[in-house]
C-alpha cells in the first residue's frame, strides 16, 4: 500500500495542479467526467447486460401496471411487489461491476479526499494537534516525555494535554502566517514528524499521519505511514472542512464534495449511456 | 448467479472492514447499481401512495358517474376469438378427439355454429360482434371502400388527415398540429357500454379498433394499424438482381450495390414520408451486407447496429430508427432475412411495423398500454395484419418462413391473453388470435388435391398446417379452462369459416363483357385501379372484395345512372344475371347469389355499402386482377397464388363457430348477437339500436 501510495502521491499532485486556484466545484466537475466514463465502460464491460436490460423493463412494466390498475387495489400491491422482486434482482446484477469499479474508484476518490475534503488553515486560525501513542507504549501511571518544535509561523496556543486514559497527547496551536511546515514532536526520546499547511489554495492536505496498517494508509495516503510498533500510533491534523460553493450556496462539509461528484458522475453516466450502449 | 455470490461475499468484507470514512467512498460506484433503483422504488412508493390516497375519490367519482346499477350475472366474460377457424374441420377434429378441450367446453356448456355478417369478411364480421350492429349501422362493408369522387379505393375503417397548417422555413415545415386519425367504424361497442357501468374490459387485438376506443380499459389496436410506411404492409426486397420496383401486392424491391468487393453490398432502407421537408421526401437508413459465402453467414448492418444472419432464417425484431430532423426520430421494427447468397445477394425485410414502446401512432388504450405490454413481452407486432402473407405471395419468403412469423406472433398474442387474464378480477377480457385465417388463407392448397396453387408445392410437412394450427388453439383454450373460477364464462368463437380459393372471377371484366362497363378508346386495361375506366359509359364497376358499385348520377362524380327506379331496375338486371353465374370451363356456380343491400342492410350508413354483395360459391372469390381494378383478362382464371383459402362467399357458407361454458338458448346463434348478450350478462340491457338478441334467457341462465 505504501509503494503504491507513493506512486500515487505525486501523480495526483500534477493531475490536481490545474486547479489549484480554481474554485472546487471545477475541479470536481473536471474530475467527474473521465471517472464517469471509466465507470461506465467498466459497468458495460462486466455487468449482464441483456439481462440488466431486461429486468429494468420489468421494473417498468411493474410501474405501468400500477398506472394502468389504478382502481384495483390487490393489483397495485402485486405490482409493487413484482417491482420490488425485480429491484432486488437488479441490484444482484450490478453487484459483479461494482466489483471491478469500487477498487480503483476508492483510490481515486481517497486521493481525491485530500485535495477537497478539508481546507488550508489561515492565519489567526488555532488547530488541534492529536498524537495517538500505541496503548502499550506507554505503562500505566507513567507520563511519556515529550515535545514538539515549534516552528516560525505557528505558535503554542496552550501547554500540551496528555490524557491518559485516551493515549494522547494534544497541543493547540495557533497559526501566525501562511507556510507549509513539518512539525517535529519528540516523544520517549523519538522524533516523529508531521506536515501542516496554511494555505489558500486547492493542494493537498493531510489531516491525518497513518498508522501501518492497510485500511489507515489507504484511508489517509498523504504522508508515510508512521512505523509499525513504533511509540506512535497515529497523528490527527484537526484541519477545518472543505466546501464547495454551487450557485452562490457554499455546502461546508468535508464530504459535500463528493455528494457533488457522486451526482456529477451519475449525470456524465446517464448522458453518455447511449452513446457507448451501456445499458445502467 | 454463482459469479454473484463471491461478488456479494467481497462487497460485504469491504463494508464490515472499511472505516465510516471510507464507505463513503463507494458512494459513485454502488451509486451504478442502487441509483436507478432507488428511483424506482421512490417512483414506486410516490405511485403506490398516490394511488391509495386517491382510490376512495376515484371510487366515489365511478359510482357517482355510473349510469344505472347493474347486477352481473357473472365475475369474468374471457372471449377468445380465433379468426376465420373453418367450422367443418373444426366439428371434424372435435369428432375424432382431435380437439379435447373443444370437446370438454362443449360437453360442459354448448357449441354451435355461428352465423357471420354479409359479407363474411374480418372487418364487418368484428365490427358487429364489436356494437351488435348491421354494417348499416357501424358502416364497415369491405376491408376498402372507393372515394366516389375519384373511384379510387380507399381504407374502410380508418382515415388519417394531412396537416394543412404547417410554419415554412425554407425547405423545413413544421406541422402546426397534428394529422387527425379517426375510426370509421361507428356505433358504440359492448366494451364501452361496460365501462359506463364501472366494468373493465380488456381488448386485445380485435379487428377494426384503430385508432382505439376510449373507454374504461385497455386495448391494443389491431386490424387497419398501418405499418411505418403508412400501408397495410409493404415488406421490401433488397437485391443484387434487375427488376422491377414493386410487386402486385405489398411489397417493394430496391437495388442492392456491390460495395467495392463481391462480398459487400449496400442499399437504402426507405422509410415514412418526412413531412417536414417539402416534397415530403422519405427518411432514409443506409444498410449495409457483408456475406461470407464459406461459412454461410451475412452481416447485416443498420443504424449503427450489426447482426449476423444466416441465409432463411429470421432474425429477431429488429429495430429502424429514421431520422426526421434533430431530435426527432420515428421507430420502427422489423424482422430480415436473408433470401439468397450465392451468385445473388437478397434480403427480405418485413414489413416496418410500429414501435411498440414509443408508437408512432396511437395504437393502444390508454397510450401506455402498448409500452406496458412492451415492457412486459419484449417486442411484438403491431401491424393489422401482421403475418407478410404478401411476400409469400410473391414467392419472396417460403411456407416456413411464413410459418415461422405466424406462430411467432401467435405465441406474442398467448402471452398477452395470459398477462391480462392473469390480471383480470372482474370484467371482460377478449383477444383475437389471427392465425388461423392466416394459416387458413395461406395453406388450403395442401389441403385439396387438384388445387391451382398447389402445384410444385414445397413441404409436404404443411399438409396439416391447418389441423395443427387447430390443435394449438385447443391448447390454449385449456389452458385458459384450467384457470377459471367461480363465476367465470368463457367463449371461444370465430367470425367466419373459410373455403377453398381455387378460380377468381374478375366482375369489372364480366362487367365489360355485358355492357355495363367501358374502357376509354385506346387505354391499357391493364393498368390498376380503374385507370382505364370511361365513366361517361359505365354504369356499374367494382372496388374492393366483396361488391359492385353502380355508377349513380349526383353519388359518384361522373355518374350516369339515376337513383331511383333506373338504379333498381338495372340492379335488378345485374343480379339476375350474377344468381348462378357459371364458370363455363369448369361446368360449375360461381356465384351463388347476388345480394341488393338496400335489403340486407338497415342503419344510417346503408348507402355507403356497395350496392350489389356478391356471395360466391365454395372455391370461388373476387380475382386478384379485379381486386386491385384490372380490367383486362378473362372473367374467370386459376389462382395459382399461396394464397389459397378464402371467406369472401356466400356468408352461408363459412359460417363461424361458438362454444360456451353454459348453455345458450339459441338455436341460431349469429355473430351479432354477441354484444347484447355480454352485456346481459353484466345485468346491463342491451342499448335499443343493437340489433342482435341475447342468446341466453336471464333467468334460466342465473337459475343455472
Amino acid at each position: 500500500m505504501k509503494l503504491l501510495n507513493d506512486l500515487l502521491r505525486p501523480v495526483f499532485d500534477l493531475l490536481q495542479s490545474p486547479f489549484i486556484g480554481l474554485p472546487a466545484f471545477v475541479g470536481i466537475l473536471v474530475w467527474s467526467i473521465p471517472v464517469g466514463v471509466f465507470a461506465l465502460w467498466v459497468f458495460g464491460k462486466t455487468s449482464n447486460q441483456e439481462r440488466i436490460a431486461e429486468v429494468k423493463r420489468r421494473i417498468f412494466a411493474g410501474l405501468f401496471e400500477i398506472r394502468l390498475f389504478n382502481d384495483d387495489l390487490r393489483a397495485i400491491m402485486r405490482a409493487q411487489g413484482e417491482i420490488l422482486r425485480h429491484v432486488l434482482h437488479y441490484q444482484a446484477l450490478a453487484l459483479k461491476p461494482m466489483i471491478f469499479i469500487l477498487p480503483p474508484l476508492v483510490l481515486v476518490m481517497v486521493q481525491l479526499h485530500q485535495f477537497y475534503g478539508f481546507r488550508g488553515l489561515r492565519p489567526g486560525e488555532e488547530v488541534l494537534l492529536t498524537v495517538q501513542l500505541a496503548p502499550d507504549s506507554v505503562e500505566a501511571g507513567r507520563r511519556p516525555e515529550f515535545s514538539l518544535e515549534m516552528p516560525p509561523g505557528l505558535h503554542a496556543a496552550m501547554d500540551p494535554v496528555w490524557i491518559p486514559s485516551l493515549h494522547q497527547i494534544t497541543w493547540r496551536l495557533g497559526v501566525d502566517d501562511w507556510g507549509d511546515w513539518d512539525l517535529a514532536i519528540n516523544v520517549d526520546g523519538t522524533k516523529f514528524s508531521k506536515s501542516i499547511r496554511a494555505t489558500e489554495e486547492l493542494i493537498r492536505l493531510s489531516p491525518e499521519r497513518p498508522p501501518s496498517n492497510f485500511m489507515g494508509q489507504l484511508e489517509w495516503p498523504s504522508e508515510p505511514p508512521l512505523d509499525e510498533g513504533g511509540a506512535v500510533h497515529s497523528m490527527t491534523l484537526g484541519y477545518a472542512e472543505g466546501s464547495v460553493g454551487i450557485l452562490g450556496w457554499d455546502f461546508e462539509w468535508a464530504f459535500a464534495w463528493m455528494v457533488v461528484f457522486f451526482v456529477l458522475t451519475m449525470v456524465v453516466a446517464l448522458v453518455l449511456r447511449k452513446p457507448m450502449g451501456v445499458e445502467l | 448467479m454463482t459469479c454473484l455470490r463471491p461478488a456479494a461475499v467481497l462487497l460485504a468484507c469491504i463494508a464490515v472492514a472499511a472505516p465510516s470514512t471510507a464507505d463513503a467512498y463507494i458512494g459513485p460506484g454502488a451509486g451504478f447499481a442502487v441509483l436507478g433503483s432507488f428511483a424506482v422504488i421512490f417512483v414506486t412508493m410516490l405511485l403506490a401512495g398516490a394511488s391509495l390516497l386517491v382510490w376512495p375519490f376515484r371510487m366515489l367519482w365511478r359510482a357517482i358517474r355510473r349510469r344505472t346499477k347493474s347486477k352481473p350475472l357473472v365475475k369474468r366474460l374471457i372471449v377468445l376469438g380465433f379468426d376465420g377457424q373453418e367450422t367443418t374441420i373444426t366439428e371434424r377434429m372435435m369428432a375424432e378427439g382431435e380437439l379435447p378441450n373443444f370437446q370438454k367446453l362443449a360437453a360442459s356448456g354448448c357449441y354451435s355454429r355461428l352465423r357471420s355478417t354479409f359479407p363474411s369478411i374480418t372487418p364487418v364480421a368484428w365490427s358487429s360482434f364489436t356494437t351488435g350492429t348491421n354494417p348499416g349501422k357501424h358502416n364497415i362493408f369491405d376491408f376498402l371502400d372507393r372515394d366516389p369522387r375519384t373511384y379510387l379505393p380507399r381504407l374502410s375503417s380508418t382515415e388519417i388527415g394531412s396537416v394543412d397548417k404547417v410554419l415554412k422555413l425554407g425547405k423545413l415545415r413544421i406541422p402546426l398540429a397534428k394529422p387527425s386519425i379517426r375510426l370509421l367504424r361507428k356505433s358504440k361497442p359492448f366494451w364501452t357500454v361496460l365501462g359506463e357501468h364501472n366494468i373493465w374490459s380488456t381488448i386485445i387485438r380485435v379487428p377494426i379498433t384503430f385508432p382505439p376506443d376510449k373507454f374504461y380499459g385497455a386495448q391494443l389496436g389491431a386490424m387497419c394499424i398501418p405499418d411505418l410506411l403508412g400501408t397495410q404492409g409493404t415488406f421490401l426486397h433488397f437485391t443484387t438482381r434487375p427488376g422491377g420496383e414493386s410487386f402486385q401486392e405489398g411489397g417493394l424491391q430496391f437495388e442492392l450495390r456491390a460495395n467495392g468487393s463481391e462480398n459487400s453490398f449496400e442499399g437504402t432502407i426507405e422509410g415514412p414520408e418526412n413531412s417536414f421537408f417539402e416534397g415530403n421526401p422519405p427518411m432514409t437508413l443506409p444498410l449495409q451486407i457483408d456475406v461470407d459465402r464459406e461459412n454461410g453467414r451475412a452481416l447485416v448492418s443498420v443504424n449503427g447496429d450489426s447482426l449476423e444472419l444466416e441465409p432463411m432464417v429470421l432474425s429477431e425484431w429488429v429495430k429502424l430508427s429514421f431520422k426526421a430532423i434533430a431530435g426527432m426520430k420515428v421507430t420502427g421494427i422489423c424482422r430480415m432475412m436473408v433470401t439468397e447468397m450465392d451468385e445473388h445477394v437478397s434480403l427480405y425485410v418485413s414489413p416496418i411495423n410500429i414501435e411498440p414502446e414509443k408508437p408512432a401512432m396511437p395504437i393502444s388504450h390508454p397510450g401506455y398500454y402498448c409500452s406496458y405490454l412492451e415492457k412486459k413481452l419484449g417486442s411484438y407486432a403491431t401491424l393489422g395484419l401482421a403475418e407478410d402473407t404478401w411476400a409469400l405471395n410473391e414467392k419472396i419468403t417460403d411456407d416456413h418462413t411464413f410459418m415461422t412469423q405466424t406462430t411467432d406472433i401467435d405465441n406474442e398474442r398467448e402471452e398477452m391473453l395470459f398477462t391480462a387474464l392473469d390480471r383480470l378480477r372482474k370484467g371482460t377480457l377478449v383477444t383475437v388470435f389471427d392465425a388461423t385465417d392466416r394459416i387458413n388463407h395461406m395453406f388450403w392448397r395442401y389441403t385439396e388435391e387438384g388445387h391451382p396453387a398447389a402445384e410444385g408445392i414445397e413441404d409436404p410437412d404443411y399438409a396439416h398446417a391447418i389441423e395443427n394450427q387447430y390443435r394449438r388453439n385447443d391448447e390454449i383454450v385449456g389452458k385458459v379452462m384450467e384457470r377459471l373460477g367461480e363465476g367465470d364464462v368463457l367463449w371461444v368463437m370465430s367470425d367466419h369459416g373459410c373455403t377453398s380459393f381455387r378460380r377468381g372471377v374478375n366482375l369489372n371484366a364480366w362487367l365489360m363483357e355485358n355492357g355495363y362497363l367501358a374502357l376509354k378508346d385506346g387505354a391499357n386495361p391493364s393498368e390498376p385501379w380503374l385507370q382505364s375506366v370511361d365513366w361517361s359509359r359505365t354504369k356499374a364497376y367494382a372496388v374492393g372484395l366483396v361488391g359492385i358499385f353502380l355508377n349513380i348520377k349526383g353519388r359518384e362524380a361522373q355518374g350516369i345512372v339515376a337513383a331511383g327506379d333506373e338504379a333498381e331496375a338495372l340492379k335488378a338486371e345485374l343480379k339476375s344475371k350474377l344468381d348462378g353465374l357459371m364458370d363455363a370451363e369448369k361446368g360449375s356456380v360461381a356465384i351463388n347469389d347476388a345480394f341488393d343491400t338496400d335489403k340486407l342492410y338497415r342503419g344510417p350508413y346503408k348507402g355507403n355499402a356497395p350496392d350489389l354483395l356478391i356471395g360466391y360459391n365454395h372455391g370461388y372469390r373476387i380475382s386478384w386482377d379485379c381486386a386491385s381494378g384490372v380490367v383486362a383478362g378473362s372473367v374467370f382464371d386459376d389462382n395459382t397464388k399461396a394464397w389459397s383459402g378464402d371467406h369472401i362467399v356466400d356468408p352461408r357458407l363459412v359460417p363461424g363457430i361458438f362454444l360456451a361454458n353454459h348453455a345458450i338458448d339459441s338455436e341460431d346463434p349469429a355473430i351479432i348477437d354477441l354484444a347484447p348478450t355480454a352485456l346481459t350478462l353484466f345485468g346491463i340491457r342491451p342499448l335499443a339500436h343493437m340489433e342482435g338478441t341475447p342468446i341466453v334467457d336471464k333467468d334460466r341462465f342465473k337459475r343455472s
